[in-house]
């Protein structure tokens, strides 16, 4: 494969080229209800180049068929220089990288029986169903892959990756005459076989709570001081600010830039930031991203004041700040753009507790666990899977379809206490972006407090 | 290569496969400058085998398949799957219905870039950033099944999507629109892209506070997305075979307002999702799925229908790698009439609201509790209505609500009916709709 690449970029005449190659193995098991819905083993390939001549726009071109990547290269050439433009794309500098990496893949799932998955996966299912009548629908999804991408670029670089993924998720749907609630259990890890045993009691606690959430009241709509728990926190961040660190949407854009100023205060000095894409065995964790570039733990905002974003080479130069390792594609189909990999608020110095967060809350909202969250730049929403209520410092009753509506200037700003009782959120999912999805992140959080944040609902 | 790969699968028993090729051209401006061109090229293969009164599919993007090695894969697949009785559909006349247009597919990569160039142009002004983005599919699809039916189509298709920016100190305003169809946009239908996008652009420089209470809420087609989302889930066989379907039991109830029918149409002219035959060899028919606000159908595909002892819809979808599934074509909301010109913001419906609002886009839909039609949401983009008029855009309010209830009183109908990605419908007038602020 290696040999191939070497020719293939030999071959090229554009300036700058890059090839990437995939070669994909996964499999899948999903049960629905009581029933199998699908066992599958499955195979794709393809590869990516991309080319950029001097004062000429980016070529890409992605194609399934190998054999004709010298065709591809050609033509993603040709592509380049179809666009002029006055002001050129510049690429920042890096080193070359050239390695071979396989990450740990613990218990290689290409090795084990699809029978064996399934045991695993039906078990889980199990677990849900065995909760109550109340249970009538379930979907449990074991799935995983075994990714082999080789990189070369024309400045010298050259890589083979191996990246394993490992997932097992569920729904559990509860239901009583005309109410309907779910809960949710999903773990997701850059690993292998090894690490996705023994979560029945996981799945068993989600689809209690959903029949547990058909006797709760809707949360009433208006402001609160909210305690966000580990899980809600990281979406929490991941929506209201993590989004706006990616380079690519600024850097283009004078009032983004100027909104976007290092230097500039958005939170209170409790509050820290960073996205880690070189943390060890996260689904976000990559040891270089789509361009070559090694991962590294960026700091976003240190001590409530803004001090870094996330970078590509080309927004990295654009913007004379340095590439972060953030440059992500999904995969062979897709271009490499701005991307968070493991993004993180940092634990509280004084290592409070939940108990410290809530005990001077009159009437507040105990938000937990995420049914998902959505960014529109400045506005975004996160989705609890429940909460409580908090009232006189102490949490009080079970409320569903927690929503909280943010605004950057304003939501950021209010955090004003964080716990020291960090932990990574191990979720499958992921992340879209410009019709990527769903791209392996991880967020990690401990405990925070917003002093006041707008839970839609019923008013 | 179809004919090939069932040849090889009869030993094992009855089986149908998909052959998909897809070719995609797209330009992308960014902040107004042409920065990116490129091309997509997938095709692959998938096969779904019946083998001992079991199912198991299996696929392949590789280019030369190992055709073997496919129906083994299957064949395994198999041996864990459940038991279906599994009837593959003989072969029948297929409707007929564009999906190949010349224009669109010879379309040079020049005229993409003008289409882009033309639209930047008209959509650039002070302080805003203008992002275009086009994308020309030419797609081939083969199916066919051992019951002797084969099918087959060409198809083009055409995403022209705008979207400008504004950022005012910390003011972050958004508007975004898109064309979608099977042939390249005429003159009007980018005339109609850009004054959508200037009819909810011009608002929206003044921001107002946003009222509180149960109030009446206009839902433009875009905005609608919140309310029809939890129809569409209620209205798959998938989840009435489940029991999750809130409409499972209630066939022939009058579920919603008389004046609401919903339905299925892959023959749609115009349709984006239009096309003679589905991914399971059936040939493409309407479903009628709610009329006159009585539940009438449910959409299904073939394994769907099998277990629930009805006949499937025609609506069988799939990949390259996965089993079919359930997917909507073109989902026809209302009834299609001639639409007002120049539609305005609102369609109509606010003449006599004299506090109240109009929702274009809301954040997080699908992440609620979509199954149960509840829905709370923020606004990412919604305007005051305030004496029958539009008074400004409104930030940091959220709207609520349950699905099942407003439909069961539409305020009314808008006549800016129009088509967004595969769905039809104009806006809607919902009554008593919460709205939250902070």
């Amino acid at each position: 494969m290696k040999d191939r690449l070497a020719a293939a970029l030999k071959a090229s005449r554009a300036d700058y080229t890059e090839i990437r190659l995939e070669r994909t193995w996964s499999s899948a098991v999903t049960f629905r209800g009581r029933r199998l819905e699908t066992a599958t083993v499955s195979e794709d390939q393809g590869g990516f180049v991309r080319c950029l001549d001097r004062g000429c726009g980016w070529g890409i071109a992605s194609f399934t068929s190998l054999d004709a990547l010298p065709q591809m290269v050609a033509r993603a050439h040709e592509l380049s220089r179809a666009v002029r433009l006055e002001r050129p794309i510049r690429l920042a500098e890096t080193t070359a990288q050239e390695a071979d990496v396989a990450l740990d893949l613990d218990g290689d799932v290409r090795g084990v029986p699809l029978a064996e998955k399934k045991k695993l996966i039906e078990a889980y299912n199990g677990a849900m169903l065995a909760v109550s009548g109340a249970i009538v629908d379930t979907q449990a999804i074991y799935r995983d892959e075994v990714s082999e991408v080789w990189y070369v670029n024309s400045e010298g670089t050259a890589l083979a990756q191996v990246r394993p993924e490992v997932t097992v998720s569920g729904t559990a749907i509860a239901r009583r005459d005309g109410t309907i609630e779910k809960g949710l259990e999903s773990i997701g890890l850059r690993r292998g076989w090894n690490s996705v045993h023994g979560f029945e009691e996981r799945f068993r606690v989600v689809a209690q709570r959903a029949a547990d959430l058909l006797d709760a009241p809707r949360v009433q709509g208006g402001a609160y001081p909210v305690i966000l728990d580990n899980e809600l926190a990281g979406v929490f961040i991941h929506e209201a600010f993590g989004h706006l660190s990616e380079a690519d949407f600024v850097y283009e854009n004078p009032q983004a830039r100027e909104m976007m100023t290092l230097g500039r205060r958005f939170g209170k000095p409790v509050l820290n930031v960073g996205d880690n894409g070189a943390a060890s065995g996260l689904r976000g964790t990559l040891p270089f991203d789509d361009e070559g570039t090694p991962t590294q733990d960026t700091v976003l905002i240190r001590d409530g004041i803004l001090v870094g974003r996330l970078h590509s080479r080309e927004t990295a130069a654009a913007m004379s700040e340095r590439p972060t390792g953030n440059a992500r594609a999904m995969s062979f189909r897709h271009p490499p753009i701005v991307r968070m990999t493991n993004t993180y608020i940092a634990p509280g110095q004084g290592g409070a507790t939940l108990q410290d967060l809530i005990k001077d809350v009159k009437l507040g909202v105990y938000a937990c666990g995420a049914f998902g969250g959505q960014t529109m730049l400045e506005n975004f929403s996160f989705t609890a899977a429940w909460g409580h209520m908090i009232r006189d410092g102490q949490i009080a009753e079970l409320v569903k379809d927690v929503v909280l509506a943010g605004n950057l200037f304003q939501t950021l700003d209010r955090i004003d206490h964080i716990a020291g009782d960090f932990t990574w959120n191990q979720m499958g999912g992921g992340c879209g972006k410009a019709g990527q999805f769903p791209l392996p992140v991880t967020e990690g959080a401990p405990h925070v407090r917003i002093e006041e944040i707008l839970v839609g609902g019923d008013v | 290569m179809i004919e090939r790969l069932l040849e090889a699968a009869r030993a094992r028993g009855g089986a149908d496969a998909l052959w998909r090729r897809e070719e995609r051209t797209s330009v992308a401006f960014e902040s107004g400058r042409l920065k990116t061109t490129g091309i997509i090229e997938e095709a692959g293969l998938n096969l779904r085998l019946v083998a001992g009164g079991r199912v198991g599919v299996a696929g392949t993007t590789a280019a030369a398949p190992d055709i073997d090695e496919l129906v083994a894969r299957a064949a395994a697949s198999a041996d864990l799957g459940e038991n279906l009785d599994l009837t593959f559909p003989p072969t029948s006349p297929l409707p007929h219905v564009p999906t190949f247009f010349h224009r669109a597919a010879d379309a040079s990569l020049d005229r993409l870039i003008a289409i882009g160039k033309g639209l930047v142009e008209r959509l650039a002004r002070d302080g805003c950033q203008v992002n275009v983005a086009i994308e020309r599919e030419v797609g081939e699809t083969a199916v066919g099944n051992s019951a002797g039916a084969r099918g087959g189509y060409r198809s083009t298709g055409v995403a022209v999507t705008a979207d400008v920016v504004r950022i005012a100190s910390d003011d972050v305003l958004m508007i975004y629109d898109q064309y979608v169809g099977g042939d390249l946009p005429t003159d009007a239908d980018l005339d109609a892209l850009v004054r959508s996008i200037e009819m909810r652009l011009e608002p929206a420089l003044t921001i107002v506070t946003p009222p509180d209470g149960a109030l009446p809420v206009v839902f433009t087609p875009a905005g609608l997305a919140a309310i029809v989302l939890p129809l569409e889930q209620a209205l798959s066989g998938k989840t009435v075979l489940q029991g999750s379907s809130p409409l499972a039991a209630r066939v022939g109830e009058q579920v919603f307002d008389t004046r609401l029918s919903i339905s299925d149409d892959p023959l749609a002219p115009q349709g984006p999702a239009s096309r003679p035959i589905d991914d399971e060899c059936v040939a493409s028919t309407a479903t009628r799925l709610v009329e006159g606000g009585i539940v009438r159908a449910f959409v299904y595909d073939l394994e769907t229908a099998t277990r629930a002892k009805t006949r499937t819809t025609g609506n069988g979808r799939r990949g390259i790698f996965g089993k079919p599934g359930i997917r909507y074509t073109n989902l026809i909301v209302g009834t299609p009439r001639p639409t007002s010109y120049p539609p305005g913001l609102g369609g109509g419906l606010i003449a006599d609201i004299q506090d109240g609002l109009v929702v274009d886009d809301l954040i997080g839909v699908g992440q609620g509790n979509v199954t149960a039609g509840g829905f709370s949401h923020p606004v990412g983009l919604a305007y005051r209505v305030q004496g029958g008029e539009i008074t400004g855009r409104v930030k940091d309010a959220a709207v609520a609500g349950n699905v099942y209830e407003l439909l069961k009183h539409i305020g009314g109908f808008g006549s800016d009916g129009r088509w967004l990605g595969s769905r039809w419908s104009p806006s809607l007038r919902l009554e008593g709709v919460s709205v939250a602020r902070r």
